[in-house]
């Protein structure tokens, strides 16, 4: 009996052993067949997702710490057509809010392109209209389930950054934009675009959440401080403005730099636009030099140009202060006569004199006396013809002829010396003219002041570009200029500071090779104050209508500008100046 | 004889089927009962950690929206304090841009005037994020072996 159960027990047991083999053996069969090796492939194909971070970009501030350039969240509106609902109710309503064509929208939630689960129907949408939206969508799906409204289920926001600019138009020639895709244009967005930007992660994710990993640090875009002062630029755009609505300009700059750094405080010009709008861009430009005419529009500076041929002149020793010259009124240079701009004869004069009445015959003279040689090397090591390095893109070098180009005649010489024949941008005649204001020493314009990434901070060195002038050149030449200045009791002047500068008007080229007769350029270069400079205003008008003059137009903007700068700046009078020093 | 039988009744007990077969089921028992309490355990901290990393995701995308809520209101301040605002505001307030001539300096002997701080003063950098504890990577046979590696025994 005994023995039976236990043949039966051992029976039963080699059964379900048996039967456990099976399904062993089942199991080891269907994880190795071909179906399974399939299944598996699909299934890798979900266990991870390559995802990439994309750093914030990077902030701009003006030196003060005011937000010139930030992010703010806009969202994309798509809808998940798997998801879909009611179709009518979400076309109607994106038509409402999004302003979205309905017919077209319907035929695309019903009968989508083959393979499509999710279409993007509006993005950078603003976030208080997305919200309304989101809103919209909780309400309704509350409603629907009653039946009285349709559902929106389906409808969904992705959220991404978007530039912005805070300021609006304020400074929009240095900052440049950013389009959409993400790249920048013009001015310090395009030229830092790269640090801006940062680096994109790329980073493979397990989907399984059992698979934790490390989040990827992505560090964000650099953010740059530059040495722009936001209330500096908006006074220098307003008085700008000012300046073209009273002289009847066809437009203007007006650069504020510090001579002894090269750090641009304020750089305005017209026409500017709405950087949060940069899709108006080819509405209000022609062309891509008009974005910032400061630093990528050439032109014939006129008179403006004769401190660097005095400059030239002292240095190379052609003349001191004191040289005698007797202006007749023309001189023959290269066979072509010379006049002055008031056709007139102005006598015994002596250097201050030429260049406190602006003769054109006295400076082609001094350029005669030194010669080509002479003359063109300080202009070229004055930078004229050169690329100034400003840290803005789409900087234009200029043009300096010089003997042995094709277009090089020996009338150049003299008309060069006067600033007919030559194009510089402002920021170049700047550039040169801090010689005059630092001692001998050119500075490097540039606007970036720091730069911070992940904590760390580096701060851009003043930079000099050499030394074309000696100091004591310097020197001498700009108490010459403040001294012309004061005798010419130029509308440039400001009352308490004693401000070195020129004028200039020039005649404008035509393309059939002669100059128009009724239109001018006018110009100002000044700094201030002369003993001790701590900024330089350069101001360009472009065929102003109520006078032609320089003297008349840009130099009063000047003295506008420059009143307002030394309040900003913090710079006291001469004479409490002096006191501080004797003290 | 009496010591005869006792012995043979010890080794008939000892050799008894239902004794043999009581064991047998023990020791299957014994080893159902441990891979259990492991497949229990494993359960556990597979659980726990694919809570952990549900969390981990959900911070993240807390994170990314609390910066991107960050961005949005810094540039709303921008906005509200910009220039043309700022100005609007102060004329509305009755003042006016001061020009030049009507600023009176006062020359204090010895003061000298501290210098803007540009930027702030650099924060300490953070070079990575912090680093996931391995409570949360490791897997169960991971930990053994670590464990193991680590004990003084493995240590020889």
């Amino acid at each position: 009996m005994r023995q039976q159960y236990a043949w039966r027990s051992m029976t039963l047991a080699g059964f379900l052993g048996f039967f456990a083999l099976a399904i062993i053996f089942q199991v080891m069969r269907i994880q190795n067949s071909q179906e399974a090796a399939i299944f598996r492939q699909q299934a890798s194909n979900y266990a991870s997702e390559l995802k990439t971070f994309y750093p914030d970009r990077g902030e701009i501030y003006d030196r003060n710490g005011h937000l010139l350039a930030g992010n703010k969240t806009v969202y994309e509106v798509g809808v998940n057509l798997t998801a879909v609902e009611d179709p009518n109710a979400v076309a109607m309503t994106l038509s409402v809010e999004l302003g979205v064509d309905y017919a077209q929208t319907l035929a695309l939630l019903q009968t989508p392109p083959k393979g499509l689960s999710y279409v993007v129907i509006k993005d950078f949408v603003e976030a208080d209209k997305a919200a309304t939206l989101q809103q919209l969508k909780a309400t309704m799906q509350g409603q629907a389930s009653a039946g009285v409204f349709g559902s929106l289920t389906g409808l969904e926001f992705k959220a991404h950054p978007q530039r912005s600019y805070p300021e609006g138009s304020l400074a929009s020639n240095i900052l440049g934009f950013v389009n959409r895709e993400g790249r920048g244009y013009f001015g310090v967005e395009e030229k830092y675009d790269t640090l801006l930007a940062g680096n994109p992660v790329h980073v493979v994710i397990p989907t399984d959440p059992n698979k934790a990993m490390d989040i990827p640090h992505v560090p964000d875009g650099t953010t740059l401080i530059l040495t722009v002062n936001r209330d500096l630029q908006a006074a220098a755009e307003s008085i700008l403005d000012d300046g073209i609505d009273t002289y009847g300009a066809k437009g203007g700059t007006i650069v504020v730099m510090d001579p002894r750094n090269g750090e641009i405080l304020a750089m305005a010009s017209t026409p500017r636009m709405d950087l949060n709008q940069f899709w108006n861009y080819g509405v209000i430009y022609q062309n891509a030099s008009e974005f910032n005419p400061a630093i990528s529009m050439p032109y014939e500076p006129g008179s403006v140009y004769k401190i660097l041929t005095m400059a030239a002149a002292l240095d190379s020793g052609t003349v001191v202060p004191g040289t005698q010259f007797l202006d007749t009124g023309q001189i023959l240079v290269g066979g072509a006569t010379i006049r002055n701009w008031d056709y007139g004869a102005w006598g015994l004069q002596d250097m201050t004199g030429c260049l406190q009445h602006s003769l054109n015959v006295c400076l082609a003279w001094i350029s005669t006396q030194m010669g080509p040689q002479i003359f063109y090397n300080y202009m070229d090591n004055f930078g004229l013809g050169h690329l100034t390095g400003i840290d803005l893109a789409g900087e234009a070098a200029g043009r300096l002829k010089v003997p042995g180009d094709s277009d090089w005649y020996p009338v150049d010489l003299g008309t060069n010396a006067f600033g007919q024949g030559v194009a510089a941008t402002p920021i170049q005649l700047m550039m040169a003219a801090s010689s005059i204001a630092n001692h001998g020493r050119t500075v490097i314009p540039h606007v970036l002041h720091t730069m911070v990434r992940e904590g760390r901070q580096y701060s851009a060195p003043a930079q000099f570009a050499g030394s074309p002038i000696s100091e004591q050149t310097a020197d001498t030449l700009n108490g010459m200029l403040a001294v012309s200045l004061e005798q010419e009791s130029s509308d440039a002047l400001v009352p308490g500071y004693k401000i070195a500068g020129k004028t200039g008007t020039a005649q404008i080229p035509t393309p059939y090779g002669y100059y128009d007769s009724t239109a001018t350029n006018a110009s100002f270069i000044g700094w201030g104050p002369a003993d001790d400079p701590q900024f330089m205003i350069y101001v360009w008008l472009e065929e102003p209508s109520e006078s032609i003059w320089g003297s008349q137009t840009a130099a009063p903007v000047f003295a506008k500008m420059a009143a307002k700068t030394v309040v900003m700046l913090d710079i006291p009078p001469d004479s409490v100046r002096q006191q501080l020093v004797s003290k | 004889m009496n010591l005869q039988n006792i012995n043979h009744l010890v080794h008939a007990y000892k050799i008894a089927p239902w004794r043999i077969q009581r064991q047998w089921i023990g020791n299957i028992l014994l080893a159902v009962v441990t891979l259990a309490m492991i497949a229990a355990l494993y359960l556990d901290v597979t659980a726990q950690a694919a809570i952990a990393g549900r969390e981990i995701q959900d911070l993240t995308a807390g994170i990314a929206a609390s910066q991107q809520a960050s961005a949005d209101l810094q540039t709303e301040l921008a906005v509200l304090t910009s220039a043309s605002v700022m100005e609007e505001r102060a004329q509305s307030l009755g003042y006016q841009p001061i020009e030049s001539n009507a600023v009176e300096y006062l020359v204090v002997p010895g003061y000298s005037a501290p210098q803007p701080q540009i930027a702030a003063v650099a924060p300490q950098p953070q070079l990575s994020a912090p680093k996931i504890i391995p409570e949360y990577t490791q897997s169960l046979l991971d930990w053994f072996a670590q464990s193991i590696s680590l004990s003084p025994r493995g240590l020889r």
